[in-house]
């Protein structure tokens, strides 16, 4: 009142500009524009889950208690629906990755962060994070022409390896996890605080027991991320399973035979001459919802532990 | 081996002390010149020449002073002084950040901290620190305090249980958490904190402990605490601390050592040194040096 007052009857007024209206109007429009496109994202997702389920529970109602049985052979006449084969050849293939990529990945993790010269980490982190993108395909093709025939196929002792193995793709799948495990698991422990390092150091502690006992105790959340990524990524793998341990759902437990994962599985029926409605197609759909299933229980079991880890640091 | 030469040092505190004992406030004042520095009878620290660089930088030099056993020496002085480098000096933590590099002669009695065949992880068991923010380790209350016994050799479970609960006795604390020794030590309060860490630096039983302005996190009723148990550590460790507070620094002091951040003016370098270590009476009352007065009268810094 008293700053209009002055003027005499000139009457402040607050309403919007013609100018102040349009940018709102430009600022409604964004702000519908980017919500939608949140919207769009979130829909197309839930979406394809959804599509997944009328199928693969009618294919259930017919098959029931048979996907418990040994042969998996849902392409012949007459179809077995048995999934164990595909249960044991994803398993031994992604034990063989995390047995091969959990020391490496983690070794390299704490020399990072705990050994390594600030100027050696600078240079050695990039190069890891593009280690995480080589296309699978070529790790395929060098676990197929090379893994196979020049190492398994020379000193695996079991049985006779061919041309197609588990022990390769687990190589394989375990070296393409390795940067992954090692990254995620450096940023883990590298944003442990420096003052935890500096109070196990003045207590007498070497530098291998504040690496070993403190600084992977206090990031073990962010460690354990780790792994259940590359878990994760080991499990959904498909491009290297195709390549490298064929395609041939055999339960073995020797891994110089050749198998099939689930990921493989679809990769291989999947390539667009299945029939729609026919045993093929919804075979496709069954063993596309297992593995949608524990890939995003193992995702949220990682974001799960990433954001408990920020929580104690941040 | 380290168990014997720490019953080693044990004995000859016992020796020096009828000597230190017979001249209350030790040895060192009786006719001193103004400026001269103070001599101690059996000194833990004897700095010569003491420079700490950070590659081209100078943080602090020529530091020449002797810190006295079983007491309290405060190090005060404005920001970038200087004071905390040193004080990190004292037990090689400064060994850790990359391009630091310590010249002069600094003993720790009659060894050479810096000695080649000196040992550095040797050297913090012996002597502890405690930082600026309480920095538990995310384990239980339990396992913070017994991490330093474990590493420093392998105690049975029932030596380390009267370990953990005499060194929590030691540090006001035990009353306080016995119930629950085994819950997260992040569940405490920034006081409870800053005691446990106290208690997990007295657990590997150091002659020395080094305090970083222990207290600048804490509310004024935690630092009170932490200065009543200072006080009764003192009977037993030899503590040095760094703090912002001078009226921290009066009470809970014999010695206190002035530092400042002289400026080049031509080179436009800026390097702590000392300007001033008296007790801390005199530092207050009397100091020799005006610009210690201007500083502890509020005049400057």
């Amino acid at each position: 009142m008293s700053t209009t007052a002055q003027s005499g009857s000139a009457v402040m007024s607050l309403a919007p500009s013609t100018h102040l209206r349009r940018r709102n109007l430009i600022q409604l429009v964004i702000t519908r524009l980017m919500a939608s496109a949140t919207v769009i994202s979130v829909l197309v997702t839930v979406g394809i889950v959804l599509s997944l389920l009328p199928t693969t529970f009618r294919l259930l109602r017919e098959i029931t208690t048979q996907v418990f049985g040994t042969v998996w052979a849902p392409l012949f006449t007459p179809s077995q629906y048995g999934m164990a084969p595909l249960f044991t050849g994803t398993f031994i293939i992604v034990l063989i990755a995390m047995v091969i990529a959990i020391p490496i990945g983690l070794a390299a993790a704490i020399f990072l962060s705990d050994y390594a010269t600030f100027n050696l980490r600078r240079i050695v982190k990039p190069i890891l994070e593009i280690l995480a993108g080589i296309p699978t395909v070529v790790l395929g093709l060098f676990g197929l022409y090379v893994v196979n025939p020049e190492f398994v196929e020379k000193y695996w002792p079991i049985g006779e390896p061919l041309a197609y193995t588990a022990l390769g793709a687990g190589l394989m799948t375990g070296i393409l996890i390795i940067p992954i495990i090692a990254s995620v698991a450096d940023d883990a422990l590298s944003s442990v605080p420096r003052a935890m390092r500096e109070a196990a150091y003045a207590l007498g502690a070497t530098r291998r027991e504040v690496a070993t006992k403190v600084v992977v105790n206090a990031g073990l959340s962010g460690v354990v991320a780790a792994l259940i990524l590359a878990f994760a990524r080991a499990f959904g793998e498909t491009t290297i399973a195709l390549m490298v341990a064929g395609s041939y759902p055999k339960l073995t437990a020797n891994p110089g035979d050749p198998m099939q994962t689930m990921a493989s599985f679809i990769g291989f029926a999947g390539i667009g001459d299945a029939e729609v409605g026919s045993s093929a197609y919804n075979t496709i759909f069954l063993v596309g919802t297992v593995l949608f299933t524990v890939t995003l229980i193992l995702n949220i079991l990682g974001n799960r532990f990433i954001s408990r880890f920020r929580e104690a640091y941040e | 081996m380290s168990m014997i030469s720490n019953q080693s040092q044990a004995s000859k505190v016992a020796t020096s002390e009828p000597k230190k004992g017979s001249s209350p406030m030790s040895s060192a004042t009786a006719s001193r010149k103004p400026g001269e520095p103070l001599k101690f009878v059996d000194p833990v620290f004897t700095l010569k020449d003491v420079a700490v660089s950070y590659g081209n930088f100078v943080a602090v030099s020529d530091v020449n002073m002797q810190i006295p056993s079983h007491d309290i020496t405060a190090f005060i002085g404005p920001s970038g002084c200087g004071k905390s480098t040193l004080l990190r000096t004292l037990n090689r933590t400064n060994d850790l950040i990359p391009g630091a590099k310590v010249h002069g002669s600094l003993f720790y009695h009659d060894a050479d901290l810096y000695h080649p065949s000196a040992s550095a992880v040797e050297v913090r068991r012996r002597i502890g620190m405690v930082f600026q923010k309480p920095n538990p380790f995310p384990k239980s209350i339990y396992e913070n305090i017994a991490f330093g016994p474990k590493v420093n050799g392998r105690p049975k479970k029932s030596e380390l249980d009267d370990i953990v609960e005499k060194s929590l006795k030691s540090a006001a604390l035990w009353d306080e958490v016995k119930d629950r020794l085994n819950e997260s030590a992040l569940g405490l309060s920034g006081g409870q904190q800053q005691r446990l860490c106290i208690a997990r630096s007295i657990a590997v039983e150091p002659e020395v402990i080094l305090m970083d302005e222990p207290c600048s996190a804490l509310d004024p009723i935690a630092t009170l605490r932490i200065e009543e148990l200072m006080a009764e550590l003192k009977k037993q460790y030899t503590i040095v601390i760094v703090t912002h507070n001078m009226q921290q620094a009066a009470r809970v002091s014999s010695y206190t050592a002035f530092y400042v951040t002289e400026v080049n003016l031509t080179s436009d370098r800026r390097t702590g040194k000392l300007v001033e270590f008296n007790e801390t009476k005199k530092m207050f009352s009397t100091p020799d040096d005006e610009r210690t007065e201007a500083y502890v009268t509020g005049k400057m810094g």
